[in-house]
């Protein structure tokens, strides 16, 4: 059953991703070389810095769940023909309503967490929702509304946090939510929680869901063949609406896990990037969800061992960025593809 | 009363006029890559990586004009690595567009820090800003005060907005600029005139680069001199929303960043009254997500556009027209 769950044509995909890998860390040598750093010593530091001992795996898996959850967000908008690049915003505004649950009521322990993800996850749709109202109803470019709207959504949650529920004498922070509302943790040593989990069953649920269900083939043809879905009688419209808003609501969830599992509170500059992340990680993945898993892990590894990177030599984290972007720039060139004599532009979309 | 007169002034024209310079250059950029068939996500990571190599020019040969055209050179060199996947290797144009978006911020921070050891912002170092203009004559026509209207900007404001009836005439009056429209519009006619899609898409995406290079300059060189981590700050995403919603015809993209220029300017002036900075800083976000979903109507309901249409039909003939119309010479 596993073996269905991954891509037809496994091989080729895996041996293309992997050139594109080779090619990316060759540039990525490149731009480690112009900072004035050892290439060899940037990756094995990076490494270290993500497998050396249990606590490092730990934080590499901590790292690893949030772009998950937003990695098999961006699987479900790519699988249905949306680009939703609002992660992270839906992230920001899912990570503050599970906070603002999670410090405003006292309910019982397992009663709490479950109402802070509901929040949270209702919080991700609704922010999504009216990008996507307008792009099924009118065709307003949904890549931009949602990148438009990441801006709106980080600067309103800012504004929560600092003008109406800042914890006080302390930092850009609202006070910690109440500990009924934690996420358990895994191991003793490190603040890695379930989160890991929902995210894993997350996405073989997602994955099961585009490969077994009627619903599930109908999204995958609105997003490969429009044309072709909705001579079949699927209502097109209504099935990207879903999308996008399904897309939301789990980058709401991992926004709501990054607050009860790792932060236990909401805060300025909370979780930086990761929705960018998982939608790369889910592009690297061509947008299978069993794929996501292994992309978020490779680019959880690669933030973990940032860290270490800035402690052991020169360069700064950012340099991951890079790394991460070059990849995906030689993975969108899909070196091994034969390129057809279709020479009037029409251009290939993978999804 | 007192507060509109501190709103309404012509300091409030001169600041709309300055940061609209910076969104109307990229979004001109954009233009020549929407025409061509090209939607552009790129544009935020071309001016970024400009603004940041115009600083470093500036300080390496100590004049602005070298720091405008290595910036210039930087951005040009992304717009042809994406017009190189794009259109050699037919990527995704939104995945590359993003792509080098991410890749811009992380070699900006990676390269701040390796060759000035800092995060967050670079200041001062040398950094030469570009020149103000001052028109001779200006004061004595106009008074002081209506002189800063017209007079005493940066090259670049006299470029941005004299470049909107140039892209006007370019597009209706020349070679290229028609080629440009016809591979956009319908690039089977292109290919059976023998017009080169492939080069006529890399013409506009270095032109694009051009313009997104020197908005870039503007932003670092222009009235701040300075780098900041992610100083585009969505600019580029802005004009992708102005294109998107201007189809890249210069006047509209000229009318839309005027708007958001507006919006910026205005929004400054709000922190006077002590609104929360935050929703301040978000005023111009929402207004080009606003603009990009009231817009959106004229795209999508045929219902709408058509009954306004034969409206506006029914209302242009005259009386006696409509009296002796008959089914036979409906020519419309």
């Amino acid at each position: 059953m596993i073996a269905s769950l991954l891509p037809r044509n496994l091989r080729r995909t895996l041996a293309g991703q992997l050139l594109a890998l080779a090619i990316a860390l060759a540039l990525g040598s490149i731009v480690i070389l112009m900072i004035d750093e050892n290439p060899l010593r940037v990756f094995a530091t990076l490494l270290r810095g993500a497998f050396g001992d249990s606590e490092k795996i730990a934080g590499t898996l901590l790292q690893t769940t949030p772009i998950m959850i937003c990695g098999v967000a961006a699987c479900i908008g790519l699988r249905g023909g949306m680009f939703n690049v609002g992660i992270e915003g839906q992230l920001f505004l899912g990570g503050f309503a599970a906070a603002w649950v999670g410090f405003s009521f006292a309910l019982p322990p397992v009663l709490h967490v479950l109402v802070a993800m509901a929040a949270a996850i209702a919080a991700g749709a609704a922010w999504v929702s009216v990008p996507a109202y307008f792009r099924v109803r009118f065709g307003a470019n949904e890549v931009v509304s949602t990148i438009l709207a990441n801006y709106v959504a980080v600067l309103l949650t800012s504004y929560f946090t600092i003008f109406l529920f800042k914890r006080p004498g302390g930092w850009s922070e609202t006070p910690p939510i109440l500990p009924s509302a934690y996420l358990p943790e895994l191991f003793s040593f490190s603040r890695l929680n379930i989160g890991l989990l929902v995210g894993l069953a997350l996405a073989v649920a997602t994955a099961l869901f585009f490969r077994f269900t009627a619903t599930g083939y109908a999204v995958t043809m609105t997003g490969s063949a429009p044309k072709f879905a909705e001579y079949g009688g699927i209502n097109v419209r209504r099935a990207g609406f879903g999308v996008l808003v399904a897309s939301g609501a789990v980058g709401g969830l991992a926004g709501g896990v990054e607050t009860l599992g790792v932060h236990h509170r909401f805060m300025e500059g909370f979780a930086p990037g990761f929705g960018f992340d998982g939608l790369i990680a889910a592009l690297l993945a061509n947008g299978s969800p069993i794929g996501t898993i292994f992309t978020a892990l490779f680019f959880g590894a690669l933030r973990a061992g940032s860290l270490l990177l800035e402690v052991d030599t020169t360069a700064s984290r950012e340099i991951i960025t890079v790394i991460q972007a070059l990849i995906i720039l030689a993975v969108s060139a899909d070196l091994l593809l034969r390129r057809g004599g279709d020479r009037t532009g029409g251009r290939r979309w993978k999804f | 009363m007192e507060v509109l007169a501190t709103f309404f002034n012509v300091g409030l024209f001169v600041a709309t006029i300055r940061t609209t310079t910076p969104i109307l250059l990229v979004a001109l950029g954009g233009s020549f890559t929407t025409k061509a068939g090209i939607f552009n996500i790129g544009l935020e990571g071309q001016m970024l990586i400009a603004a940041f190599f115009a600083v470093i020019g500036s300080i390496w040969t100590g004049s602005s004009l070298g720091g405008l055209l290595i910036g210039v050179a930087a951005a040009l060199a992304f717009a042809l690595v994406y017009a190189v996947l794009v259109v050699s290797f037919r990527a995704n144009e939104v995945v590359v567009g993003l792509a080098l978006n991410i890749l811009a911020g992380g070699m900006t921070i990676s390269l701040m820090k390796a060759i000035f050891g800092t995060r967050g912002s670079v200041v001062g170092r040398g950094i030469v800003g570009l020149p103000k203009v001052q028109l001779p004559g200006a004061r004595d026509i106009l008074g002081p005060s209506y002189a800063q209207l017209v007079s005493g900007y940066t090259p670049l404001v006299y470029v941005a907005f004299f470049s909107v009836p140039l892209l006007i005439l370019f597009y209706a009056r020349t070679r290229l600029g028609l080629y440009l429209r016809v591979v956009g519009e319908k690039p089977e006619a292109a290919e059976t005139l023998g017009i080169s899609i492939a080069k006529v898409r890399y013409v506009a995406s270095l032109l694009c680069g051009l313009f997104a290079g020197l908005a870039g300059a503007h932003m670092s060189l222009g009235y701040i001199t300075m780098f900041t981590e992610n100083m585009s700050s969505g600019r580029g995403f802005m004009a992708v929303a102005i294109l998107i919603f201007s189809a890249g015809d210069p006047l509209k993209v000229l009318a839309g960043c005027l708007l958001f220029g507006f919006a910026d300017a205005f929004s400054l002036r709000l922190q006077i009254l002590n609104f929360p900075s935050y929703l301040i800083l978000a005023v111009p976000y929402a207004v080009a997500l606003l603009a990009l979903f009231a817009l959106s109507w004229r795209t999508r309901p045929k219902l709408i556009r058509e009954t306004l249409e034969t409206m506006r039909n029914a209302l242009a003939v005259s009386p006696q027209d409509r009296d002796d119309r008959r089914p036979a010479d409906n020519r419309s």
